[in-house]
């Protein structure tokens, strides 16, 4: 049981970095939520911040609204998960998990107990007497999650638990994971840098960046409707393109993206929201996969370009377009054949369009 | 509400205060202690008269000829050991950063001198340098450089020379190994590049491992300066300053003024010096170490 | 690369000359090994090749570098000079020191001195490692305000020469009346060892990764059960290289030592041995023998333990 909850934190180092700023957040009991962001962005400071592993600097952190903003990590019920597993190199892989279980006096049965359940669940029963060194990476990883896992914390952090596995481990884990959450039924807090773990694992997403929350909300929430440029930029791969242009309210209420001879119509519940912005100089943001090959669309909806380049990536093919002066990429489907240098038209889904103040990047429609 | 110091602060102050503690007793309150010392009179001699004098046992020093004197004969021995410790150093570090079967044998042996105590050296070099049966002679006369045993040690123009030669055999050792991690943390592909580039053994030597070295080699430099002004044991046990002034250094001299003329006073001011130009010299010194941890 | 230069064009000539190449390195590499091994190893070997010489043998001209009548007696002499003997200036001359090998009184001091030398230097030892293991800690793994500062403070005093504290030193210790005591050094020891070891620790607990700390507080440990559980089981080599280091340097001094002591209940090998050199009536062969003594603990020391000084040394970049 455990909501953990911050209050206007701020966390600067003792050489001025300012590592996250004026951050309010609220964890709630048993939910599965991912800090997403770029290296430096604060999203690991956060979780240091719950661990009690950094002291917060200003504001307040509560767990179930007691207020631990000095309360010392062997104090705070939190079991964390490292990125380099940070396993005991001098212990074996049973004194590895049982190790928290001791340091809280816990009986010896129950100890045993509990770190066997756990072996078994993870399969590392036949581990146990082996040292780290011993192990493979994913066994590794394994014996972290039982050190976690037996404590049966409140609060279950995990720091990029998967950086280091190899793409297919990582994908297999993924979904013990998450099985692992709805088992414990705690609160987990992974933090990661990789949108698409965030978004297999996770409740809710909070994307960060230069230690300033930038959206919170569910997978769907923050692919479908990014609140900035910056979200709609570092979900999606290959990531959203853009084509600077303006805003044209016509006079039947009519609201267009105007760029060159490329005319978009938007459909009538996004033209409401921007309504009162003709003439405004903007980003619109296409994600790859929302076109489709060929004129269908008629007028309004079509782009016409020429083909750059051509990359299959096996499921798919990714089409490099050179327009206005960028490239943009689009995924279209594998059996489409084309060269460089083909015309190519593509119909827009102008229901996904996403359009972004220029100057400020916000976005205008969401 | 707010700590000033959190708990990182308070666990940190705990640990650090025997450490602190000590070196608070037995460096910095001996050193500010000295510097006090050193504006009285003290002479054991008279226990119940130690007059305030100021500044005067500094300038003392200054218009005591004998004090240039061993400045001079410091500086001498220093520049002569420092470098002789420099280039045989270099020279052993590029021979052990070679691959060849005994290298680990030949490290081994390296560490004899290093370990041994530095009276026990002193000893060895007064037998090996003496005038009626040492092994200097021996060798010598046997090799027919010589044709009558010579009183090293009771000449005036080698007597620096010898000593400082008893001094680099004893240092050298620690110089090359810390010249060799140097040299071993050249990364290899900087190495393969130079070779991709066209250059050849010298010039790799020059262009790769010389400047990569250098932050090692002042490391050694200014160790090797502040281990030699300060050195006393060998002045102790082969000359005792002598023949005449010959070796006498400014340790000696602030041996020989505290602990034979008993002039505490005067023998402060002096150490002062000397721990003044220490510092100086260990600024870079301290600055590369700081930034390391 | 061989494979390279065969394939190129002109292969033979490029093999013939990398042979010849190789062939000259490994004369060099002979040649600096056998220079080397020379330099660093003949003083010795002489020193101890004259402590097995009788008085006769060590005087002759030119000397004879392997004993002819390799002999113990030196060394007997050390050992069965305990029991207290008066030597006067009658049974001084009455020995010739040419040819009878002159034992001098202070003789019946080695053994004792050696002795006050190795409690020296485990007290040393002992005090080293309590004080300097918890402040590494703290320097390697806690992020506190004031860090760097202490850093440098340590690094500071790790600078002051010896001989700038001997004055301030002698005076304190007079006052307090330890002079002459075994007490006095061991705590003006510490002034010449803690700072080194305190920098050999930082450097390997900075090596150990952050994370193994942050997991053992997550685990529950305070931070002195980190320390205690986790770290010290896994700082051994650093360990070791501390206690050989602060021992060699307290089993090696001489400065304080001869300025703190006077008799031989303080009386650390060094000074015993640096009086027989300035005594001009003691036999040389004896003095040898003597020195021997003095080198083989910490030469058996340093090559027995070769692998943890060099890190210790590499770690702690330079002995303080």
């Amino acid at each position: 049981m455990a909501r953990i909850r911050f209050e206007n934190v701020e966390k600067k180092y003792a050489n001025g970095f300012h590592a996250v700023k004026d951050l309010n957040l609220e964890i709630r009991d048993k939910e599965f939520l991912v800090l997403l962001g770029p290296s430096g962005c604060g999203k690991s400071t956060t979780l240091n911040m719950i661990a009690g592993l950094e002291e917060v600097s200003d504001g307040s952190l509560l767990f179930d609204d007691e207020l631990v903003n000095y309360m010392p990590p062997h104090k705070r019920d939190v079991a964390m998960v490292f990125q380099s597993y940070a396993l005991y190199p001098h212990k074996s892989v049973y004194d590895n998990i049982a190790f928290g279980l001791q340091m809280r006096r816990a009986p010896r049965e129950e100890t045993d107990r509990r770190v066997r359940d756990a072996a078994r669940k993870l399969e590392i029963e036949h581990l146990l007497d082996r040292r780290p060194s011993q192990l493979s990476g994913g066994q590794r990883q394994r014996v972290a999650l039982g050190r976690a896992m037996v404590r049966e914390p409140a609060v279950f952090l995990m720091d990029e638990p998967l950086s280091n596995l190899d793409a297919a481990l990582r994908i297999s884990m993924r979904a013990e994971i998450k099985e692992l959450h709805q088992e414990m039924q705690t609160t987990f807090v992974y933090v990661t840098h990789d949108q698409a773990e965030a978004l297999t694992l996770a409740d809710r997403i909070v994307v960060m960046r230069d230690g300033v929350v930038q959206q919170i909300g569910s997978p769907g929430d923050i692919y479908e409707r990014p609140r900035n440029t910056f979200v709609a930029s570092f979900l999606g791969n290959p990531p959203i393109n853009y084509i600077e242009g303006q805003i044209k309210v016509t006079d039947d209420q009519m609201v267009r993206f105007v760029q060159g001879e490329l005319e978009l119509n938007f459909p009538a519940e996004t033209a409401a929201k921007l309504a009162d912005c003709d003439g405004l100089t903007v980003l619109l943001g296409i994600r790859a996969e929302d076109v489709e090959e060929g004129s269908h669309g008629g007028a309004g909806a079509v782009l016409t370009g020429k083909v750059n380049s051509v990359l299959p990536v096996g499921s798919d093919l990714f089409l490099g377009f050179e327009l206005f002066g960028n490239e943009l990429f689009f995924r279209v489907g594998k059996d489409i054949g084309h060269a460089s240098g083909d015309e190519v038209s593509l119909t827009v889904d102008l229901n996904r369009l996403h359009v972004f103040d220029k100057d400020s990047g916000a976005s205008l429609i969401w | 509400m707010r700590h000033l110091f959190g708990y990182e602060e308070r666990s940190a102050a705990l640990f650090l205060a025997p450490v602190m503690l000590v070196l608070m007793g037995v460096a910095v309150f001996p050193i500010f202690y000295s510097l006090y010392i050193s504006f009285f009179r003290i002479k054991l001699t008279r226990p119940n008269r130690t007059p305030f004098v100021g500044l005067d046992n500094y300038t003392d020093l200054f218009t005591n000829e004998l004090f240039w004197v061993s400045v001079v004969r410091t500086v001498t021995f220093s520049v002569v050991s420092v470098t002789a410790i420099a280039v045989i150093a270099l020279l052993i570090s590029l021979l052990l950063n070679q691959n060849f079967r005994g290298r680990r044998v030949l490290s081994t042996i390296l560490l004899v001198p290093w370990a041994i105590p530095y009276v026990a050296n002193a000893l060895m070099w007064k037998w090996i340098y003496d005038s009626g049966y040492g092994a200097l002679n021996g060798v010598l006369y046997q090799l027919d450089f010589i044709d009558k045993y010579m009183i090293w040690l009771g000449d005036q123009d080698k007597t620096i020379f010898l000593i400082a030669n008893a001094f680099v055999w004893k240092e050298v050792p620690l110089a090359a190994i810390l010249l060799l991690v140097s040299l071993k943390s050249i990364p290899s592909d900087l190495y393969q590049a130079a070779r991709v580039d066209g250059a050849g053994v010298w010039q790799r030597f020059i262009h790769v491992t010389l400047p990569a070295m250098k932050p090692g080699f002042m490391l050694v430099m200014i160790y090797e300066t502040m281990m030699a002004i300060r050195h006393f044991d060998l002045f102790f046990i082969l000359t005792e300053g002598g023949p005449g002034d010959a070796s006498h250094v400014l340790s000696w001299h602030i041996y020989v003024e505290t602990f034979r003329n008993l002039s505490f006073g005067s023998g402060a001011a002096m150490s002062y010096v000397l721990a003044l130009v220490t510092f100086a010299l260990s600024y870079v010194f301290i600055r590369t170490l700081g930034r390391r941890i | 690369m061989s494979q390279f230069s065969q394939t190129n064009s002109g292969g033979i000539d490029y093999r013939r000359r990398q042979k010849v190449a190789r062939l000259l390195q490994h004369l060099v590499i002979l040649l600096g090994a056998a220079v080397l091994t020379i330099y660093a190893l003949a003083p010795v070997t002489w020193l101890v090749s004259s402590s097995f010489q009788t008085e006769a043998e060590i005087v002759s001209v030119p000397p004879h570098w392997i004993p002819e009548e390799p002999t113990l007696q030196n060394f007997e002499a050390i050992f069965s000079a305990t029991e207290e003997e008066e030597i006067t200036y009658e049974t001084r001359s009455g020995q010739d020191p040419a040819s009878g090998g002159y034992i001098p009184s202070t003789a019946k001091n080695l053994i004792p001195s050696m002795w006050n030398s190795l409690i020296v230097a485990s007290l040393v030892v002992v005090l080293n490692l309590l004080v300097g293991v918890p402040a590494a800690y703290a320097l390697a793994k806690i992020r506190f305000w004031g860090r760097d500062a202490s850093v440098y403070f340590i690094l500071i005093t790790r600078v002051i020469p010896d001989i700038a504290l001997v004055v301030p030193f002698f005076l304190v210790i007079r006052k307090l009346g330890m002079l002459d005591s075994l007490g006095s050094l061991v705590l003006t020891y510490l002034a010449v060892t803690v700072p080194f070891s305190v920098f050999i620790l930082v450097q390997y607990f900075e090596g150990l990764p952050d994370e193994l700390d942050k997991a053992a507080r997550v685990d529950g440990c305070s931070r002195f059960q980190a320390l205690l559980r986790v770290f010290l089981p896994l700082s051994l080599p650093s360990l070791v290289a501390v206690v050989l280091f602060t021992f060699l340097t307290s089993w090696n001094e001489f400065l304080l030592a001869l300025m703190f002591t006077q008799t031989e209940a303080s009386q650390t090998l060094p000074i015993v041995l640096a009086a027989f050199t300035s005594d001009f009536t003691i036999s040389f062969s004896f003095i040898n023998a003597a020195g021997v003594l003095a080198i083989v603990p910490p030469v058996i020391v340093a090559v027995v333990f070769e692998r943890y000084i060099v890190s210790g040394l590499t770690a702690g970049a330079v002995k303080g």
